[in-house]
């Protein structure tokens, strides 16, 4: 596709607030738009930024491969380290002054993505990066199910953010119908007795759109608020925070014309009482996996990389689930975890099969060993779940075990072997 | 142990701001004295050699609406407090466009100085901050060594010059030694000295004026061409300096970068004193200021490096 000069700007800005999540890009083309996905290792930041066609002065995406006799269609599974495309649109500046024209394609056959920039004076620049298959992640979330939405102008939160420091790694966000506040995190500030704690608060009439459903404070990852703010002011666009109780995620999204950015963050689950009695179930569920899953979940972050193998194992690549998500996922709205659940409807499993459902039976879910296709589902629900069971360090592996526990027993209409869990 | 204090004068907050950045510029951890009619920032660096000492006096009632503090006892009717310089200048940083401040000692699970800062906002609401600023008390039995230094009479006293110029100076003869001799006379002329065994630079200021001393006795008797000498450590001067962007006569200035010359107002004199052992021998920069009203006096004392 090629993209107009002005808007590599926001290309570039897209990557760079990508960069702060993972070091690792998906690049997504679809009839949807140009999709740029990044997990971090931890799964507990996902960001999606989804260009739709018209962004582009020209696009054009095709992806039929035939594989045994099948019309099956492929995505393409391509994923980028961050440290060969971010340089690449670094300098903003610059490439504003310079570019003309840049050409982004790729070429499946050497997996390279191509970037050529036609520059002044005749100068064309071309990079040539490599990129791995893998399957990209995708999360959906439903944010208009969320109790808590509010719209903040760009301008505003980035006062809020000069509040702290760049040491400060976690921010939190309490809300009541009269008032917002931003404060520094408080189990932060308890540990170190060096550190300041800072809170601004904010009043409703600051707020674009201000709906406040239930009082409540959450604790997130400041890091990936900066980029998503960054990227915000770049395309002087105001910024949505759909977010609930601690413990679930939030999302912080930025819709315009040309284009629609994602980001869904874990938040700390503070409520011991909770975590406590989804625990519980989690561990009941926990014992029916054996090992195997978990020292695989373990073992790899790169878990993604993991999952072609597999699929290429499958004589029939089928989608795992049925397409038509949202109709389902509105009937799920009882459940705390929604962002699990669509992580686990909606992981990219291949191609559109011809609706029908994944084979994987029942059995195979609790069963350890060897059925090739369910190895993958599993794989990514533990990837999850793993976060939770292998990094005690890290604050947000809590959330993710009541994500898992809550997409228990009322699941899937679509697929009754996710019960299970 | 109470203390609270309010600023609801734009120019007074951002003075005060300044200070702090000032501090936040000459070391890591500072100590604060609050007493009833002063704040003081000091900094003590003592050590055998070389060490710098800061004594930073702000008359309270040129800076605060609302002043009110008890101290530890009737007599000790002060509180000194140690603080991180860093962490106060930040939560001064975001009281630019502020419409009050407040600060006040708390406890809040530990010691901590509270700044509340009320913002002005586009909107009608108007937005507060606040900044939970971790504090120690300095006990009692430590006050004696964080007093106001007694400075013996300078044998020289003189006016800088213009100090961007002379910062300039200073930071090219820093990369050729460590050790830099600073001699004054009383006829108004400055020498800026570096001595290797390969090379030895000397800049020369004249006319610069001096300002009177203290004792008549020195300045009888003392010759008016013969220079007093006296040698530092070249980096700890440039710390001071640090930040000298602006010629100090201009109002303008960004918070950050502002020179020792306008945080301080006024004239910079430094005085030299130069004794048998060089515990005592030393430069001093002192500010001198006629404008009261947003004086903040500072004594810097650097401590003669051994020979």
């Amino acid at each position: 596709m090629r993209v107009k000069s002005s808007v590599t700007n926001v290309f570039g800005k897209a990557i760079q607030a990508l960069s702060r999540v993972s070091d690792e890009l998906w690049l997504d083309p679809s009839e949807k738009g140009l999709a740029l996905r990044s997990v971090n290792s931890c799964r507990s930041a996902y960001g999606c930024v989804l260009f739709s066609p018209v962004f582009f002065q020209h696009y054009q995406w095709s992806a039929s491969v035939k594989m045994n006799d099948t019309d099956i269609i492929l995505n393409l599974n391509c994923r980028l380290g961050m440290k060969s495309i971010l340089p690449i649109f670094r300098c903003l500046n610059s490439l504003e002054k310079n570019v003309e024209k840049c050409k982004i394609f790729t070429r499946s056959d050497k997996c390279k993505v191509v970037i050529q920039f036609f520059c002044r004076h005749g100068i064309k620049k071309i990079h040539n990066v490599c990129f791995q298959e893998s399957r990209p992640l995708q999360v959906i979330f439903q944010k208009n199910m969320c109790a808590n939405t509010l719209v903040i102008q760009p301008r505003v939160l980035a006062e809020a953010i000069v509040l702290f420091t760049s040491s400060q790694e976690e921010v939190t966000l309490a809300v009541t119908p009269l008032k917002v506040c931003i404060k520094s995190s408080n189990e932060e500030s308890m540990d170190l007795t060096d550190s300041v704690y800072s809170e601004m608060f904010v009043g409703p009439d600051e707020f674009d759109f201000f709906q406040i459903g239930i009082d409540t404070e959450i604790t997130f990852c400041f890091k990936e608020l900066k980029g998503v703010l960054t990227f915000s002011e770049a395309i002087h666009a105001p910024i949505a925070i759909h977010f609930d109780f601690p413990g679930k995620p939030m999302a912080l999204s930025i819709d315009d014309m040309l284009l629609e950015a994602n980001f869904i963050l874990a938040t700390l689950a503070d409520e011991p009482s909770r975590a406590s009695s989804l625990q519980t179930l989690y561990l009941s569920q926990k014992q029916r996996r054996s090992e195997p899953i978990h020292s695989n979940s373990k073992a790899g972050k790169n878990i993604t990389s993991k999952v072609p193998e597999y699929i290429s194992r499958k004589v029939e690549p089928k989608r795992l689930y049925s397409n038509e998500t949202p109709t389902n996922i509105s009937t799920l709205e009882n459940c705390g975890s929604p962002l699990m659940k669509r992580a686990n409807k909606d992981i990219t499993e291949v191609p559109e099969s011809d609706g029908n459902l994944s084979e994987v039976p029942e059995s195979s879910v609790s069963d350890t060993e060897d059925v090739p296709g369910s190895p993958c589902l599993r794989k990514f629900s533990c990837m999850f779940f793993g976060a939770a069971s292998s990094d005690q360090q890290e604050p947000f592996s809590l959330p993710f075990q009541s994500l898992a526990t809550a997409s228990g027993s009322e699941e899937d209409m679509n697929n009754g072997s996710f019960s299970t869990f | 142990m109470k203390f609270r204090a309010k600023i609801v004068d734009t120019a007074c907050l951002n003075h005060f701001t300044r200070v702090s950045n000032m501090i936040a510029k000459l070391a890591k951890t500072c100590t604060l004295r609050i007493s009833p009619d002063k704040l003081n920032f000091i900094l003590s660096d003592r050590v055998a050699n070389g060490g710098v000492s800061m004594w930073c006096e702000l008359e309270q009632e040129n800076f605060f609406s609302e002043f009110q503090m008890e101290g530890v006892s009737a007599e000790n009717n002060e509180i000194y407090l140690e603080l991180t310089s860093e962490n106060l200048s930040r939560a001064l940083k975001t009281a630019q466009n502020a419409r009050a401040l407040k600060i006040k000692l708390t406890n809040k699970h530990f010691p901590c100085l509270t700044v509340s800062i009320e913002l002005l906002s586009v909107s009608s609401s108007s937005r507060v901050v606040t900044h939970d600023i971790p504090v120690k008390v300095i006990p009692r039995k430590l006050w004696k060594d964080l007093q106001e230094p007694t400075v013996p009479d300078a044998d020289v006293s003189i006016y800088l010059p213009v100090l961007k110029t002379m910062k300039s100076v200073v930071e090219k003869m820093k990369n050729i030694s460590n050790h830099l001799i600073i001699e004054a006379n009383l006829n108004g002329e400055l020498n800026l000295k570096i001595e290797t065994e390969l090379v030895c630079v000397t800049t020369h200021f004249k006319d610069l004026g001096n300002p009177p001393l203290a004792s008549e006795n020195a300045s009888q008797d003392r010759n008016l061409e013969q220079m007093a000498e006296v040698h530092i450590d070249i980096r700890k001067l440039l710390q001071f300096l640090a930040g000298q962007q602006v010629n100090p006569t201009k109002a303008t200035c960004r918070p950050t970068e502002l020179p020792l010359g306008s945080t301080l107002g006024g004239h910079i004199y430094c005085g030299l004193v130069c004794r048998a052992s060089h515990v005592e021998s030393g430069c001093s920069l002192n500010s001198m200021n006629d404008d009261h009203r947003s004086a903040a006096h500072v004594q810097l004392t650097l401590q003669q490096v051994s020979l």
